[in-house]
């Protein structure tokens, strides 16, 4: 059974926008999957839309068998709890310490009240130092995150979202605002995550060679359109051509290449 | 060689229509103020006589300042008085306009509500400190609850103005993401929203005991709330005590100036708490 399944999700901006058109495709369990297409594709909507930080107009995603677009209250969080989500921008509470904010992944198991206050069981607290230490951050647990590097809190967001225990992980532009070897270790560690555990990964991408290098399964988008959608080996020139669009003449990547080596 | 030198004078300002109307009114207040010295009735008070005095009161209000109708421990106690007024209005004030400011913040309530919360904060901020004051006399009578209420309420205006602003700088993506990992609006706000703008509530708090503690000192003459304004009303208007005067004025400088510096520091060690 999949695991991800959309049917016909579209979702309009008023009138005239069409941010994702009739979108359909299903992620099976344990997939590597990467959505790559030009910045206002519909790439970071699409995968708002898996989470319901955005309703869709129409059309119908289903997660573990469950409708989402019906989801209210109680079972939206829960449905919540089951994807991690990890942001271009981190979206880290600076002021707060890294054990902190790993531990805010775990709010939707939480009620109001202990949610509040930050009261989280020594279990959720073992497993948080674990995931950190897995990470590579156990010396800086205790740190402010505005004191970490990019690539640092890009990590203590991976580690937020694991902490989730998580079936799936969305991520949104995970690389676009780190250095190469930052973002080289950001992308092995999701792929390790992915082999490890077992945890299915949605990725959006810009970077065309990142994307093919790590992914089992692209997702070409465009104008709110599946392109294409299969395996990276069989994406030839032309369709990323087509994915890009009238940018496709400034593409840097060249496939070429890849066949050459 | 021919030159285009204008005949006449060289004007350098330009004739334009503000001037004329900002010289136009400069004139008329020139006239009124020579109008006005003029006719000014001195009651056959000598007016270098009346300078003289005058700084002679300063030189007694500052220098010769000593207490005759309070003791020491009674001018502390009712210095306490004006504080604990400042102070409790201030408390009560931030604790309201917390959650007001919740609602009137766009990233955080529904636009409707925003607007009608921060419609009534606007209204509440127009009238001044002293009119709430009066206009809860009415009901609650002259004195210290009257002022309490009246400072209370403008309180929370001005606090529910910088406090949703506070709010409202606040990095969208944050709140995005604790939403994301299922946490809800009651959890969003106490560990994203208080601990990223703690220092700068706690910042404006502090300038509104400020303003507060002077309001306060302002009341206890005009609404009769009691505590040294009270005294100090009493001093120069019963008594005519400017020896007295000056102790007053000297307390209330002290301790301001520590309220000042308790503010700093403070704002230095909840600025730096989290490093370690």
């Amino acid at each position: 059974m999949s695991l991800l399944e959309l049917d016909q999700v579209t979702k309009r901006y008023g009138a005239e926008t069409l941010a994702l058109d009739s979108i359909t495709f299903s992620v099976q369990p344990g997939e590597f999957v990467a959505i790559i297409g030009p910045s206002g594709a519909g790439k970071s909507t699409l995968l708002r839309s898996i989470n319901r930080l955005i309703d869709i107009t129409s059309g119908d995603i289903r997660f573990d068998g469950v409708s989402v677009p019906q989801l209210r209250g109680q079972a939206l969080r829960h449905h919540r709890t089951q994807i991690g989500m990890i942001f271009q921008h981190y979206n880290l509470v600076n002021r707060l310490s890294v054990i902190e904010n790993v531990l805010h992944g775990r709010l939707g198991y939480k009620n109001t009240l202990q949610g509040m206050l930050g009261l989280y069981s020594e279990q959720e607290k073992r497993e948080a130092v674990r995931i950190l230490e897995t990470l590579g951050l156990s010396e800086q647990m205790y740190k402010r995150c505005d004191q970490l590097s990019g690539g640092q809190k890009q990590r203590v967001g991976i580690a937020r979202a694991l902490v989730q225990q998580p079936k799936m992980l969305l991520c949104d532009e995970p690389i676009a605002s780190l250095d190469p070897s930052s973002a080289k270790v950001i992308m092995d560690t999701l792929q390790e995550i992915n082999r490890s555990t077992g945890i299915t990964v949605l990725v959006n991408l810009h970077q065309v060679d990142v994307a093919l290098h790590y992914a089992e399964r692209i997702i070409g988008v465009n104008r709110g359109r599946v392109i294409y959608d299969g395996p990276p080996h069989a994406l030839s020139n032309a369709q990323i051509y087509q994915i890009y669009g009238s940018e496709a003449g400034e593409l840097i990547l060249d496939l070429k290449e890849r066949y050459a080596a | 060689m021919e030159t285009t030198l204008p005949s006449g004078r060289i004007r350098v300002r330009p004739r334009s229509h503000a001037n004329t109307v900002l010289q136009a009114t400069l004139i008329v207040l020139a006239l009124l103020t020579v109008y006005g010295l003029i006719t000014i009735d001195t009651r056959n008070i000598n007016v270098v006589t009346a300078f003289g005095d005058m700084l002679n009161n300063f030189r007694v209000v500052l220098f010769e300042a000593r207490l005759k109708n309070l003791s020491w421990l009674d001018l502390f106690r009712e210095l306490m008085i004006t504080v604990a007024l400042g102070l409790l209005t201030t408390v009560f004030g931030a604790i309201i306009a917390f959650f007001l400011a919740l609602l009137a913040a766009q990233n955080l309530a529904p636009r409707r509500v925003n607007d009608a919360v921060k419609v009534v904060m606007a209204f509440i901020r127009a009238v001044p400190t002293v009119l709430w004051v009066l206009f809860f006399a009415v009901t609650a009578g002259l004195g210290s609850v009257a002022a309490v209420i009246g400072m209370t309420f403008h309180s929370v205006g001005y606090l529910v103005k910088a406090y949703a602003e506070t709010f409202e700088e606040l990095d969208a993506g944050v709140l995005e993401a604790l939403r994301a990992s299922g946490g809800n609006w009651w959890q969003t706000v106490f560990q994203a929203v208080v601990p990223s703008s703690a220092s700068a509530l706690l910042s404006w708090t502090f300038v509104r005991f400020e303003i507060n503690f002077s309001v306060a000192i302002a009341m206890g003459a005009t609404a009769g709330a009691g505590g040294i304004g009270f005294d100090m009303f009493m001093a120069s208007a019963f008594y005519l005590d400017l020896r007295e005067l000056g102790i007053f004025t000297y307390a209330v400088l002290i301790f301001a100036i520590l309220l000042e510096w308790g503010a700093t520091r403070l704002k230095e060690t909840v600025g730096v708490k989290r490093q370690a």
